[in-house]
């Protein structure tokens, strides 16, 4: 992955790093919803250099909807960048208005989430909670947005108006081991808007997303749900390869042993947001 | 959108299969001799098809009987 920014736009990306620590000074301490992807990671990572650990709490929220493999990674980072962590469990899979899956499915689960962390916040005494959208988020679908609004969590990275390629740039200055790591929004994002989210669904499509990383699939990966049949999206340049008969016959076959009839490969490759196009809520 | 009419514009690029439709998104299955979907550039021209025929995806059904949908004949 290529990370590198013109020397001018390298500058205005560290420029914007300071703001991003100052801002945080000026609202310490800080309460952050922490999932360690590559935006949570960073801003923990500038935090506990801002503010120091004392002053910084990464909760991480776990439901059937947050990949195993993820809590993993997010407990491995957060050690590594010295930022304190609480795991709780989240509900959101109970409430009939998320499972039936609707286009504003993210508003109920951040719902949920931003209700348990700002209990936390005031148990604990933290000013300000955070989340780690950046300035790239604001062009997408993103209900959730609505929930953070409703519960004042600010969104600093967006703020100080840092992209998400800056952050892979700064991730990579300061050696965080996210800095190349392909963006990973939870597993209900897999099932088409419509399609109940249950929790044998979401291990079906975590076990075939799994298993197509063992095979050694990289970058960008989604197994998208459509009931008998898996739509498998992997990025662009990782697509040649695969197409090869043989490598194309592992695939499948790792996908069907997830639980799947039918495996489909998309050809366009991998694309944000793409059951959005689908659904017809966002442009193809 | 209709399935028929991408499948016979694919058959006119040289991509023989059945296509169904499922919703927005377009299956294709291969049915044997054709050309290659390795090649990037058809690729990009079987999808730019699907798009113009109402298709937001169009994906590849991989069979697990050699000769369909993963046989790939002329790599």
């Amino acid at each position: 992955m290529d990370v590198t920014l013109e020397t001018e736009h390298a500058a205005d990306a560290r420029r914007k790093e300071e703001a991003l620590a100052g801002w945080l000074r000026e609202r310490s301490p800080v309460l952050l919803g922490f999932s360690g992807g590559v935006d949570s990671a960073y801003l923990g990572c500038i935090a506990v250099q801002a503010l120091g650990r004392e002053q910084v709490l990464a909760v991480i929220g776990r439901s059937p909807s947050y990949p195993a493999v993820q809590w993993a990674t997010a407990r491995e980072v957060a050690e590594r960048v010295g930022l304190p962590i609480l795991e709780i469990d989240t509900h959101e899979m109970d409430d009939p208005r998320y499972a039936a899956n609707p286009t504003n499915r993210c508003y109920f689960c951040k719902s949920e989430l931003w209700t348990l962390l700002e209990r936390v916040a005031t148990e604990r005494g933290f000013t300000t909670i955070l989340d780690g959208a950046n300035a790239d988020d604001r062009t997408d679908w993103r209900p959730g947005a609505k929930a953070a609004g409703e519960h004042s969590v600010r969104s600093p990275l967006a703020e100080v108006g840092l992209t998400k390629a800056e952050i892979r740039y700064l991730s990579r200055a300061h050696g965080l081991p996210t800095w190349a790591k392909p963006s990973s929004p939870c597993l209900s994002s897999r099932l088409p808007y419509g399609t109940p989210v249950t929790a044998p669904r979401l291990r079906q499509v975590e076990r075939a997303e799994e298993a197509l990383r063992q095979l050694g699939v990289l970058g960008d990966l989604r197994v998208r749900h459509h009931d008998d049949l898996a739509r498998v999206e992997m990025d662009r340049r990782e697509l040649d390869e695969w197409l090869e008969p043989a490598r194309l016959a592992a695939l499948r076959d790792a996908v069907a042993r997830a639980g799947f009839e039918r495996v489909a490969l998309d050809l366009r490759g991998f694309r944000s947001g793409s059951l959005n196009v689908l659904g017809g809520v966002s442009a193809a | 959108m209709s399935a028929e009419a991408l499948r016979q514009a694919l058959a006119a690029l040289g991509i023989h299969g059945s296509v169904e439709a499922r919703g927005a998104l377009a299956i294709l299955t291969l049915n044997g001799a054709g050309a290659s979907l390795r090649d990037p550039e058809l690729r990009a021209k079987a999808v730019a098809l699907a798009s113009e025929h109402g298709f937001t995806n169009l994906a590849l059904e991989v069979s697990d009987s050699p000769g369909e949908g993963a046989a790939l004949h002329r790599d």
